[in-house]
């Protein structure tokens, strides 16, 4: 049973992000600011500091995967970003001090590599003629607000709940990469 | 060099970059159909997206009712007004509708192009990442749903277009999304109808464009703007919206003309998938007896 948590959390998350953006009220603010809710990234980051690399990159690539051919219908561009994401954190963690806080801060600097990774490649396939002003102020920084709350409201309990998980080998994995 | 080559990482990396360009160019291409495992991926997805999003949509439309109930008072006395109103317009509508099925009769045309049978639906998913506004619905392929079919709000203004399908599910593109590819055929109501294609969606504006207007057409503020049924399977006579403004196109050739969306293009929870009843031109046989 204690197995079936982490997929379970991971689909949670997954379907949350459509939930929100499905149940947010359409108003003014709905249509003039582009808050983009990265759940799913946030909590690849954190699989990948506190439970291990190879969980991180592997949840990260079929998630991503699943996210491509459901919800955007362009193959590869959150597969690939989802598993590169986990494998820099990895990378990361052996410089910073492992905590909530440093694992929160990276979580967002995550998000917003994903949006300027996301925009960059709409741009070039021409899928978005928006322009790099509003790409900041309209689209990055009410994303950026909206999951900072997500991990101010999420990182405790979540961690709590991943260090619980029965994963023996938690040491450093150096076989994969 | 060799000590290049010898980096695993780098080539991990490589490879995969590689792999992404090409899943990227492959997704972009416009394909007719979804491949299997996209289809099989799309229906168990959408399967499970349905059973957390009915209950989420249950309770935000509890919180919405209670905010609706707020303001019925002001609305009540509102609709009171446009009541009778309706009640003319009712009544004409029905004798017209029964004038002109005596004289479809009469000339033996038993179908036209503004029949369509409704395929109801329920959105279950909707793209996060909003660079698209793509929504996923559960009725597909199975149901009798086709690519490019109309979708349109349970008061019968359009909203969209179905993208792609997979047996249990279909991806519709909303009106909003500012894609060049997502062409409707339309036509500005008026004494004499002027033809035009919806292109894109102006989001300063929040209006639709209609292109390719003829430059001599008289178009007017608060016209309102139908499908014409001729580009393909949409029905005849969806409502689109109202001519907000007029003007000359790029090149002065032709007019566009920007129209506000009837249908709130971000906000749909049911929807309408509009199946047309006739399919497919008339061959020419048929035309000449």
């Amino acid at each position: 049973m204690k197995k079936l948590v982490l997929p379970f959390l991971v689909v949670l998350f997954f379907v949350s992000e459509s939930i929100v953006v499905d149940l947010w009220p359409k108003n003014e603010f709905y249509e003039k600011y582009i808050f983009v809710p990265r759940f799913l990234l946030i909590t690849i980051v954190f699989i990948t500091v506190y439970v291990t690399r190879f969980y991180g990159i592997v949840y990260g690539f079929v998630f991503g995967l699943l996210y491509d051919v459901f919800y955007t219908e362009i193959l590869g561009v959150y597969m690939f970003i989802f598993a590169l994401i986990a494998y820099l954190t990895s990378k990361a963690m052996r410089v910073f001090y492992n905590n909530v806080l440093v694992t929160s801060f990276l979580s967002i600097v995550a998000v917003s590599m994903v949006e300027f990774y996301v925009y960059g490649i709409y741009l070039l396939i021409g899928k978005t003629d928006m322009p790099f002003e509003i790409f900041l102020y309209n689209r990055l920084l009410p994303t950026i607000f909206l999951n900072t709350i997500f991990v101010i409201l999420v990182s405790y309990p979540l961690t709590q709940q991943l260090i619980k998980l029965p994963i023996r080998e938690r040491e450093d994995e150096d076989y994969l990469l | 060099m060799p000590q290049f080559f010898l980096n695993k990482r780098l080539i991990v990396l490589l490879v995969s970059i590689m792999f992404l360009v090409a899943l990227i160019g492959f997704s972009l291409k416009d394909r007719q159909n979804l491949t299997w495992p996209e289809q099989f991926i799309k229906d168990t997805t959408g399967f499970v997206q349905f059973i957390f999003h009915k209950p989420a949509q249950f309770v935000a439309g509890f919180f919405e009712n209670v905010n609706d109930i707020k303001h019925t008072y002001k609305q009540n006395k509102i609709l009171k007004e446009r009541l009778e109103e309706y009640a003319v317009l009712e009544a004409q509508v029905q004798e017209l509708e029964k004038e002109n099925a005596r004289l479809r009769e009469f000339l033996d045309k038993k179908e036209s192009l503004r029949d369509f049978e409704p395929i109801q639906a329920t959105v279950v998913g909707r793209n996060p990442d909003r660079w698209q506004e793509l929504v996923i619905v559960n009725k597909g392929e199975r149901h009798g749903v086709a690519k490019g079919m109309a979708v349109i709000t349970p008061s019968r203004a359009l909203v969209g277009k179905v993208q792609h399908v997979s047996p249990f599910t279909a991806t519709i593109q909303l009106l909003s999304a500012s894609d060049q590819k997502n062409r409707i055929s339309a036509f500005v109501q008026g004494e004499e109808n002027a033809f035009g294609l919806i292109e894109g969606y102006d989001e300063k504006r929040k209006a639709l464009l209609l292109r390719r207007i003829p430059f001599d057409a008289k178009i007017k503020k608060k016209q309102k703007v139908l499908t014409s049924g001729l580009g393909g399977v949409f029905p005849k006579g969806l409502v689109i919206g109202e001519v907000l403004e007029v003007e000359p196109d790029e090149y002065g050739l032709t007019q566009m003309a920007y129209v506000k969306p009837y249908a709130n293009v971000y906000d749909i929870d049911d929807v309408i998938i509009a199946k047309r009843k006739i399919d497919y031109p008339v061959e020419k046989g048929e035309e000449t007896e």
